[in-house]
């Protein structure tokens, strides 16, 4: 039996762009709402956190509104940078990331909160820089909940249907939108061999998570 | 022990205000709870007729027709023939499924989920070129070539009936193979052009059901390049309302039903385009 596995292969190169991305813009968000105190910043905190109680679908048609195609971001972007949103890879990850980035936020805050701020003092009176602090004192301490936030927020990418669905459904398959469409054309041989691959894989990775963390996350 | 209850009084400012909102939210979702709860009244159930994506702007007529013949309600499922295939193989309670073509509801016959005696051909459908309002008119299908055309919408092949059609005609005209590309597939023939509406495909071959009541341009595809596309209906077996279901098939067939599909852009059952 010869098995299509590029929606296996699709999705883990989407889900791990989609957390590298979560990284990089919500790392600094994470710090800010850990850290500081500014006006606006419960507004920020439940922005942040809107993916996790909208529905997936609500999420995807907001980027379909904004960056489709014929919208005026959507434009701009396919005219001067040449990137379509729709019916493409970025979009894909793009999705993935917006639908799993609270997931990230929230263990990695409560991971920077949970570093005693007299440890960075220390490094302060030592001399050191804001920036050093950071990079050698705060998420050093912090990196059980950093990586336990990337490793759901990876996940949750990978789970990604609706949201996923309505970007960039019909032009690619991750392995949710091919179980979808399996269980459609009445393939259930295929729907039930992708269902089991996602399964063990998610249970292998949750299961290192809890190892990882000694079940504290 | 003495246990503190803590009472308005003594819940801090910030907290009391919390409570506050906690408490009108709740009475504003009794409220609303009271307010959608359905009236009483001797209506009998609505007859539920699963219905193929492209009969979405002829049924809802055709529901009102048979509500002032009979006045029982019908309420409709819309999504491709291929779902809601599945969905009745998997016992979903329907009680008549008008298909898009006549192979599912063969393999339905087959498996006994549909009552024999009423399957019927009751309509046949066309597909359609079609593009954005206000773009360049394509003239065939050779024209989605162009390479300002970047996504060709179509429904699923695997299971929708027009998305079956749109391959076998671009198979024809030896476009499928060059054109896989721009090819994008939708769940239904209604989603196809929604895709074209939004702007997000440019172009796509969708039902000639679907374009009227939407809002793209559109010319005939040759219909010798695809098989017809007979649709077919049958009441669903098991339905407790199978006399009303019966009834609801009859009208489908009938002259006023028959009115309303040719409006909507089918020709009647059985007869060329």
């Amino acid at each position: 039996m010869s098995v299509d596995l590029r929606p296996l292969y699709l999705t883990l190169e989407i889900s791990l762009a989609s957390t590298v991305l979560v990284l990089a813009a919500g790392t600094p968000i994470a710090w800010l709402l850990a850290r500081k105190n500014f006006f606006g910043k419960h507004l920020v905190d439940a922005l942040v956190m809107q993916p996790l109680v909208i529905p997936p679908t609500v999420l995807g048609y907001y980027l379909l509104v904004l960056l489709g195609r014929s919208s005026a971001l959507g434009r701009f972007l396919e005219q001067h940078l040449g990137i379509v949103i729709v019916f493409s890879v970025p979009g894909a990850v793009l999705a993935a990331a917006a639908a799993s980035v609270p997931l990230y936020i929230k263990p990695a805050r409560a991971a920077i909160e949970s570093v005693p701020r007299a440890y960075e003092d220390v490094a302060r009176l030592l001399g050191r820089s804001e920036w050093s602090v950071l990079w050698t004192v705060t998420l050093p301490l912090a990196w059980r909940g950093i990586v336990a936030g990337a490793v759901m927020a990876f996940t949750r990418a990978m789970g990604d249907f609706g949201a996923t669905l309505m970007v960039i459904g019909g032009r690619f398959q991750t392995v949710s939108i091919a179980i979808y469409d399996a269980w459609q054309a009445g393939d259930l041989s295929r729907a039930n061999l992708l269902v089991l691959i996602i399964t063990v894989f998610s249970i292998l990775v949750l299961w290192s998570v809890s190892r990882l963390t000694g079940g504290r996350i | 022990m003495k246990l503190r209850v803590p009472t308005f009084a003594t819940v801090p400012p910030r907290r009391r205000r919390l409570r506050c909102l906690v408490v009108a939210l709740a009475a504003w979702g009794a409220a609303a709870g009271c307010g959608s709860r359905p009236a009483r009244t001797a209506k009998p159930e609505p007859l539920a007729v699963a219905a193929a994506s492209d009969l979405q702007a002829a049924f809802p007529e055709i529901g009102a027709l048979f509500e002032r013949e009979t006045g029982q309600p019908v309420r409709f499922a819309f999504a491709s023939t291929g779902t809601l295939t599945q969905q009745i193989e998997h016992g979903a309670p329907f009680d008549v499924f008008a298909a898009a073509n006549e192979d599912f509801i063969r393999r339905l016959e087959a498996g006994g989920h549909v009552l024999s005696d009423t399957v019927a051909p009751y309509a046949r459908g066309h597909i359609v070129l079609a593009w954005r309002k206000g773009a360049a008119r394509l003239e065939s299908l050779e024209d989605l070539r162009d390479p300002a055309i970047h996504f060709v919408a179509i429904a699923n092949p695997a299971h929708a009936p027009y998305g079956r059609a749109a391959r076998q005609a671009l198979e024809h005209a030896s476009l499928w193979d060059p054109l896989q590309p721009k090819i994008t597939l939708a769940e239904n023939i209604r989603q196809a052009t929604v895709m074209i509406e939004m702007g997000n495909a440019e172009a796509g071959i969708v039902a000639r059901s679907v374009v009227a009541a939407s809002g793209v341009e559109w010319t005939e595809v040759d219909a010798s390049l695809y098989d017809p596309i007979e649709q077919t209906v049958a009441v669903v077996a098991g339905s407790p309302q199978s006399d009303a279901a019966r009834r609801f098939v009859q009208l489908l067939l009938g002259e006023a039903g028959q009115r309303v599909l040719a409006r909507s852009g089918f020709s009647p059952p059985g007869k060329g385009p």
